[in-house]
């Protein structure tokens, strides 16, 4: 295939990982909403944006995922009290090591979208579809080798 | 408490030797961890509780089998208030230690941390071959400070590594910057360490100023070369196609995490069953790049590993001595636990009151108290 065409083929596919207190409800304020956003990203529900270990967004990563999306409530109001900081954490040291091997931390994205959010869901699933699309193909996606 | 101790007959590790053969007399300690000369002349580590077969012991060999913070955690995982078990380490192995008692899986009670001054050292492998049958070979290298740095079985660990003196200890033995065959430096930090000091002659003084000024220049030179082979690291390995192809030769043996002090987890996450696949699914993950490489998740397996334990690296090196193929792993966990660690303002080892990275949010829960 040709680049161009390979351009011209390409749609992003997100994996995205969605706290089930919040942007999960979020997502679904969107949809009895009926707010239209991209049908790009796969939604996994997780009971806490804390419960995703890096091994799952490196996963979707390696295999060929061209971002991942990571949504949880607000600072302040997790469900559990303090995991969405521990995904906050977690995230500064995955994007620290990310950008010392020369990977590309921008196709991973965490984000607060509280139940209330619908817009917001919409709006940021928009933004990241359109974002990874300039961005083109993963590298990983047809490489074997990893 | 800090000072000088006379060395005797110009031989400071028989006058170290001669220490722990008094703790152990006197029940101080009831066995000391130290490495040891095997028979065959190699280099190993051994727990020692008889004070007459410490003529085996050889504290200040410049060569490491094995980060003995592993065999902290496997010897003072439970609580045990009857012994007191002293353990003699270089600045990494405490540095581990320090993570390790953070992490809960090493229990400070019955422990004694002996630190001591490393320059560096050999690699394990093919060591007795360098040391020949040389019985004086540990006393030359103390005498030689750091001067055998760029011997070729020098570690690539030890190469970049900026600590030649413990950071966390009950009690230091120093030798660098010191004249070895004439004194040692001794320094006491906790209540442990001066009990452990107590009836031995030391001449008390400030921290002499020729140490202090060496311990600078060794730590700034090996700075300079870490930066160096950093900037070799990024020629080889940064971005997605050379980082494939720097772990291209891996057989994902795990032996990395096997060996590596802070991987602690009794059972890995990848030794798990979550990776276990039936046929059915290697056959769908394969369709989807038309290929898989098998083993499978060899990447994974370190870009996760990472991800783990980057926070608490303490950049010993021991995964790249124990990797049967070579990855050079020592200079890219040195960058990546460098950066990482950089970017919560800590230092895994430097201190045990300083909380981990990854597990502290006192003060963003503050906040919301307040609010």
């Amino acid at each position: 295939m040709t680049e161009a065409k390979q351009m011209a083929d390409y749609e992003p596919k997100i994996v995205g990982f969605l706290c089930n207190w919040c942007t999960y409800a979020g997502a679904d304020l969107a949809g009895t909403s009926r707010m239209q956003y991209p049908p790009n990203m796969l939604p996994i529900r997780v009971m806490c944006s804390g419960a995703v270990d890096s091994v799952y967004i490196l996963r979707a990563l390696l295999e060929g995922a061209d971002g991942v999306f990571m949504g949880g409530c607000h600072p302040g109001d997790c469900h559990y009290v303090s995991g969405n900081y521990k995904a906050r954490r977690r995230m500064v040291l995955f994007s620290s090591i990310i950008r010392s091997l020369g990977l590309d931390e921008d196709r991973v994205w965490l984000r607060w979208i509280s139940a209330a959010e619908g817009r917001k869901f919409a709006d940021t699933i928009t933004e990241m579809t359109e974002h990874l699309r300039k961005k083109g193909p993963s590298p990983f996606k047809e490489k074997w080798e990893v | 408490m800090k000072g000088t101790l006379k060395v005797e007959a110009k031989n400071p590790e028989a006058t170290i030797r001669g220490l722990f053969a008094k703790w152990l007399k006197e029940g101080r300690l009831s066995a000391i961890l130290t490495p040891a000369y095997s028979d065959a002349g190699t280099a190993t580590v051994a727990l020692f509780s008889n004070p007459e077969k410490l003529a085996e012991a050889a504290p200040l060999m410049p060569a490491m089998s094995v980060n003995s913070a592993s065999i902290a955690a496997e010897i003072a995982r439970e609580p045990s208030p009857n012994a007191k078990v002293g353990l003699f380490l270089r600045p990494c192995e405490l540095r581990a230690v320090v993570e390790l008692m953070k992490l809960k899986q090493v229990l400070p009670d019955s422990l004694v941390l002996i630190g001591a001054d490393c320059p560096g050292t050999y690699k394990a492998a093919g060591f007795r071959n360098v040391r020949g049958k040389d019985a004086d070979f540990d006393n030359k290298h103390v005498r030689e400070q750091s001067g055998y740095a760029d011997n070729v079985n020098f570690r690539m660990g030890c190469q970049m590594c900026e600590f030649p003196k413990p950071l966390v200890y009950d009690v230091n033995i120093g030798f660098i910057g010191m004249d070895p065959d004439k004194e040692l430096w001794f320094e006491a930090a906790t209540d442990k360490g001066k009990a452990l000091l107590e009836g031995i002659e030391l001449k008390e003084q400030d921290e002499p100023e020729k140490r202090k000024k060496a311990l600078e220049s060794l730590s700034a030179s090996r700075k300079a070369k870490t930066a160096k082979r950093i900037e070799e690291l990024d020629k080889t390995m940064l971005g997605p196609e050379k980082l494939v192809e720097y772990f291209s030769d891996c057989l994902n043996c795990h032996n990395c995490m096997k060996v590596c002090p802070v991987c602690y987890c009794k059972e890995c996450f990848f030794d798990s069953d979550t990776f276990q696949r039936d046929i059915g699914e290697h056959v769908r993950v394969s369709m989807r790049k038309g290929a898989t490489r098998m083993p499978s998740e060899t990447l994974l397996f370190h870009l996760t590993r990472m991800n783990h334990m980057m926070a608490s690296c303490v950049q010993c090196g021991i995964c790249e001595d124990s990797c049967p193929v070579t990855v050079g792993l020592a200079a890219l966990f040195k960058k990546v636990s460098q950066n990482a660690q950089k970017e919560f303002g800590y230092l895994s080892g430097r201190s045990l009151e300083e909380p981990l990275p990854l597990t502290t949010f006192f003060d963003e829960l503050k906040k919301i108290d307040q609010e």
